[in-house]
C-alpha cells in the first residue's frame, strides 16, 4: 500500500508539468521509433545482401568435402556415396520447411577457348531445374536461354567472357579441365545463353554446364563439390547447420558450412554495418538519456521543498528517491509504448514496399558476390524489437537514477527553505 | 524543570545547531534545554533569525543537532537511523507549515489521507477519519479540489487535517497563521485548540502572531538561539 501510494504520487507528478513531460516523452518515443526503423532497415538491407550473395553463391548452407572451400579443387569433392548420404539427410530434415530448395554443383577451374582467345574460367556443372529454383543467375540472362533439363552440350556464359571469346548464342567453344583421373580433357559446348550480373568476376569467368555433362566429362559420376541449400531466411542458418551436422553424424569427408563461414567477406560486411548502426544507436541513446535526465532533474530541482515535505510526512530518504525514480519509469513506459507503436506503424505505413535508393546508385553495386538491390524493404525481427524496447527501458531507468539519488540526498530542513 | 522519567512529550538537552558558513559559522541554536509536557499548547516566539524554525526542525528530526539530544515521548532521536526516524515522524509527529505545503498533485482529501496511506490504514477507515475531520474543520465539499483551487485558509485547514488525522502525540506548527487573515487565523486556532483539548495533542508553535500567543498555555521567547523567557501563561482567549 505504501509503495502504491508513492507510485501514485510519481504518476501524478509526471502529469504536473504536462508540456515538459510530453516533450520528454516525445523525444524518447521518437528516439525509439527511429531506432526501430533503423534496425528494421538494417535487417532488411542485410537480409537482401545475404539473399543476393547466397543465391549467386554457395547458399545459406553449403555441404562440401573438407578442403574444397579453401582450394576449390575437384579432388576435394563429395563422391556419389556421400552425395547420396547428404541427399538422404536433406530428405529427413525436421527443419525441411526452412529449406526453400537445394542444388548439387560440380565445380572446377579450367580454360575456355575459342578461335579468338583462351581464358581461365570457373566451370560449374549444375542441375538446370534445381538451379532455376535456387539461383538468380538465370534471371540475369541478356541473350538466349538458361540451361534446361535434357540439355547436354549447352553452356550459359558471362557477357564479358562471350565478348572476349567473340562468341554469341549458338556459337561453340571448348572447355578444358583436369579430370578426376588427372588427365586434361576438353569438352565442346555451345552457348545457350549469356548473362550479365554486374559482378566482374562472374561476367568474365563463370560458365554453367549441365551437371550430367560435367560428371561424365570430368569422370566423377554422381559426385558434387557442393550441395547448396537456400533457406527461407538467413536467421535459420545455424539451426539447419546444426541439424544437418547431427543428421550426418560426423560422417567422414563431409563438412557443413553456414554462409558466415562460407562467405567470410559477407559476414564481415554485415558485422561492420552492424557496428556502425550500434555507434549511431549509442549516440541516439545518449541524446535520449540526456533528455530524460534534463527533464527529471529540472523537476527535482524545482521541487526541493516538496521532497522536504515528503520527508517531514514520514517518508525515508530512499522513498523520496523512489518517488522521483517512479516518475522516470512512468515516463519511460509511456514513451516506450508510444515509440513502439509509432515505430511499427510509421514503418509499415510508409515503407512497407521498401525505400528506393536507386537515385543514389548510378551503377550496380556488388558486395561479396552479391548485388545490392537499391530498394531496401525494412524487416522487423521480434528479437530486435524486444531489444529496442529493452534498451530504451534501460536508458530511461539509468537516466532516472541520478535525479532519484539527488532527491534522496536532500536534507529535509534545507529543502524546505527552498522557494518554489 | 527536567522530567527525569523521560516521558515528556518533548525534551531537549543542551541542543546546538551550527551552520558552517563563511566568513563565520552561524549558531542558530545555542545550548537549548527544555521540556514540554503532553497536552501542552506552546508558543515559541522571537524575532526573525532567533532560531524558532530550527528548533522545530530539530524536535521534528528533520535535521540533526550539532550537539545535544532530543527526546520525543522518551525516544532519543540521535539513536534512530533514517528509516526509524521517518517512522517516528509518520506515527508520532504532525507538521503544519507557514506556506501550507500541500502536495499539489493530490486533492484535498488525498493530501489529508496521505499519512494514513503510508501507515497502511485500510481504505474505509481512512475515508471515515478524513471525512469526520473535514466535517469538523469545515472542509466538507472540498474533498476533490486540488490545492491550487483552495483559498489560503482552506489550504491551511487541509494541512492541519493532514497533520492531525493520524492522531499524533505532537504537532509542530511553523508560523501557521502567517499568511492568513484574522478571521481565518482565529478559526484555525480554534480547530487546533479543540484538538488539543479533546485529544490531548501537544502543540508547539513558532510564531510572531500575537493571536497565537494569546491562546498559548506556555510562552517561550527565543533570542539568538537561546531561551530568553519561558513562562506559563493564562490563555487570553479561553478555549471553546
Amino acid at each position: 500500500m505504501r509503495t502504491a501510494a508513492l507510485l501514485r504520487l510519481s504518476l501524478r507528478s509526471v502529469g504536473r508539468n504536462a508540456r515538459r513531460s510530453a516533450l520528454t516523452a516525445a523525444a524518447m518515443a521518437l528516439g525509439l521509433a527511429l531506432l526501430m526503423f533503423s534496425r528494421a532497415l538494417a535487417e532488411g538491407g542485410h537480409e537482401q545482401w545475404i539473399d543476393s550473395a547466397v543465391r549467386l553463391g554457395l547458399g545459406h548452407v553449403a555441404v562440401q568435402a573438407p578442403g574444397f572451400l579453401e582450394n576449390g579443387r575437384l579432388e576435394d569433392r563429395l563422391d556419389e556415396d556421400r552425395v547420396t548420404r547428404v541427399e538422404d539427410a536433406l530428405a529427413g530434415l525436421d527443419g525441411g520447411a526452412l529449406v526453400v530448395s537445394w542444388a548439387p554443383r560440380l565445380s572446377t577451374s579450367g580454360l575456355a577457348s575459342s578461335a579468338a582467345s583462351a581464358l581461365p574460367v570457373r566451370i560449374e556443372g549444375v542441375d538446370p531445374e534445381r538451379e532455376q529454383a535456387f539461383s538468380t543467375l538465370p534471371d540475369q540472362r541478356v541473350q538466349g536461354r538458361y540451361l534446361e533439363p535434357g540439355d547436354r552440350l549447352q553452356a550459359f556464359v558471362g557477357i564479358e567472357l562471350a565478348r572476349r571469346l567473340e562468341i554469341e548464342v549458338g556459337g561453340r567453344f571448348v572447355l578444358t579441365a583436369q579430370t578426376a583421373s588427372g588427365q586434361v580433357e576438353g569438352q565442346l559446348v555451345r552457348v545457350a545463353g549469356i548473362f550479365r550480373t554486374g559482378i566482374q568476376e562472374m561476367d568474365e569467368g563463370l560458365v554453367h554446364v549441365p551437371l550430367s555433362t560435367a560428371r561424365s566429362w570430368l569422370g566423377t559420376p554422381g559426385a558434387a563439390t557442393t550441395v547448396a541449400l537456400l533457406l527461407t531466411s538467413s536467421r535459420h542458418t545455424d539451426a539447419v547447420v546444426a541439424e544437418l551436422d547431427r543428421s550426418l553424424d560426423g560422417a567422414a569427408g563431409i563438412r557443413v558450412l553456414g554462409w558466415r563461414e562460407a562467405s567470410p567477406e559477407l559476414d564481415s560486411a554485415v558485422r561492420i554495418d552492424d557496428y556502425g548502426d550500434y555507434v549511431f544507436h549509442g549516440i541516439l541513446f545518449a541524446i535520449v538519456a540526456l533528455a530524460i535526465l534534463n527533464a527529471i532533474m529540472m523537476s527535482v530541482l524545482s521541487r526541493k521543498r516538496e521532497f522536504g515535505i515528503l520527508q517531514a510526512l514520514g517518508l525515508t530518504r530512499a522513498e523520496t528517491g523512489l518517488v522521483v525514480f517512479g516518475e522516470g519509469l512512468f515516463l519511460t513506459a509511456a514513451s516506450g509504448i508510444a515509440g513502439g507503436v509509432l515505430g511499427f506503424v510509421a514503418t509499415w505505413l510508409f515503407f512497407r514496399d521498401g525505400l528506393d535508393f536507386s537515385g543514389l546508385m548510378e551503377n550496380t553495386i556488388t558486395l561479396s558476390g552479391g548485388i545490392i538491390d537499391p530498394v531496401i524493404v525494412p524487416v522487423f525481427r521480434i528479437d530486435q524489437v524486444v531489444l529496442s524496447l529493452w534498451s530504451i527501458t534501460v536508458i530511461g531507468t539509468l537516466a532516472s537514477l541520478y535525479p532519484a539519488l539527488r532527491a534522496s540526498r536532500l536534507d529535509a530542513a534545507e529543502a524546505m527553505k527552498f522557494e518554489q | 524543570m527536567i522530567d527525569s522519567s523521560g516521558t515528556a512529550a518533548v525534551r531537549t538537552d543542551d541542543l546546538w545547531k551550527v551552520y558552517p558558513q563563511e566568513p563565520a559559522p552561524v549558531q542558530a541554536v545555542r545550548g537549548l534545554t527544555l521540556e514540554i509536557e503532553h497536552g501542552d499548547f506552546v508558543a515559541m516566539a522571537g524575532p526573525s533569525g532567533s532560531g524558532k524554525t530550527t528548533v522545530l526542525n530539530l524536535i521534528g528530526g528533520l535535521t540533526r543537532p550539532t550537539r545535544g539530544r532530543v527526546w520525543i515521548g522518551g525516544q532519543e532521536l540521535g539513536s534512530l537511523d533514517d528509516k526509524k526516524l521517518a517512522r517516528l515522524r509518520l506515527e508520532r509527529i504532525g507538521f503544519v507549515f507557514q506556506a501550507y505545503n500541500l502536495l499539489p498533485v493530490l486533492s484535498a482529501f488525498e493530501n489529508a489521507e496521505f499519512t494514513l496511506l503510508l501507515r497502511g490504514v485500510p481504505h474505509e477507515e481512512r475515508r471515515a477519519r478524513v471525512e469526520a475531520l473535514f466535517k469538523e474543520i469545515g472542509l466538507e465539499g472540498l474533498e476533490d479540489r486540488r490545492p491550487s483551487k483552495l483559498s489560503g485558509g482552506q489550504q491551511q485547514r487541509v494541512a492541519v487535517a493532514r497533520a492531525v488525522v493520524g492522531e499524533p502525540a505532537l504537532v509542530l506548527a511553523d508560523e501557521p497563521t502567517a499568511n492568513l487573515d484574522s478571521t481565518t487565523s482565529a478559526a484555525l486556532l480554534e480547530v487546533m485548540e479543540r484538538l488539543n483539548h479533546e485529544h490531548r495533542t501537544t502543540f508547539v508553535f513558532s510564531t510572531h502572531d500575537p493571536r497565537v500567543m494569546e491562546r498559548a498555555h506556555r510562552l517561550i521567547r527565543l533570542v539568538d538561539g537561546r531561551i530568553d523567557e519561558d513562562r506559563r501563561v493564562e490563555p487570553a482567549v479561553p478555549a471553546r
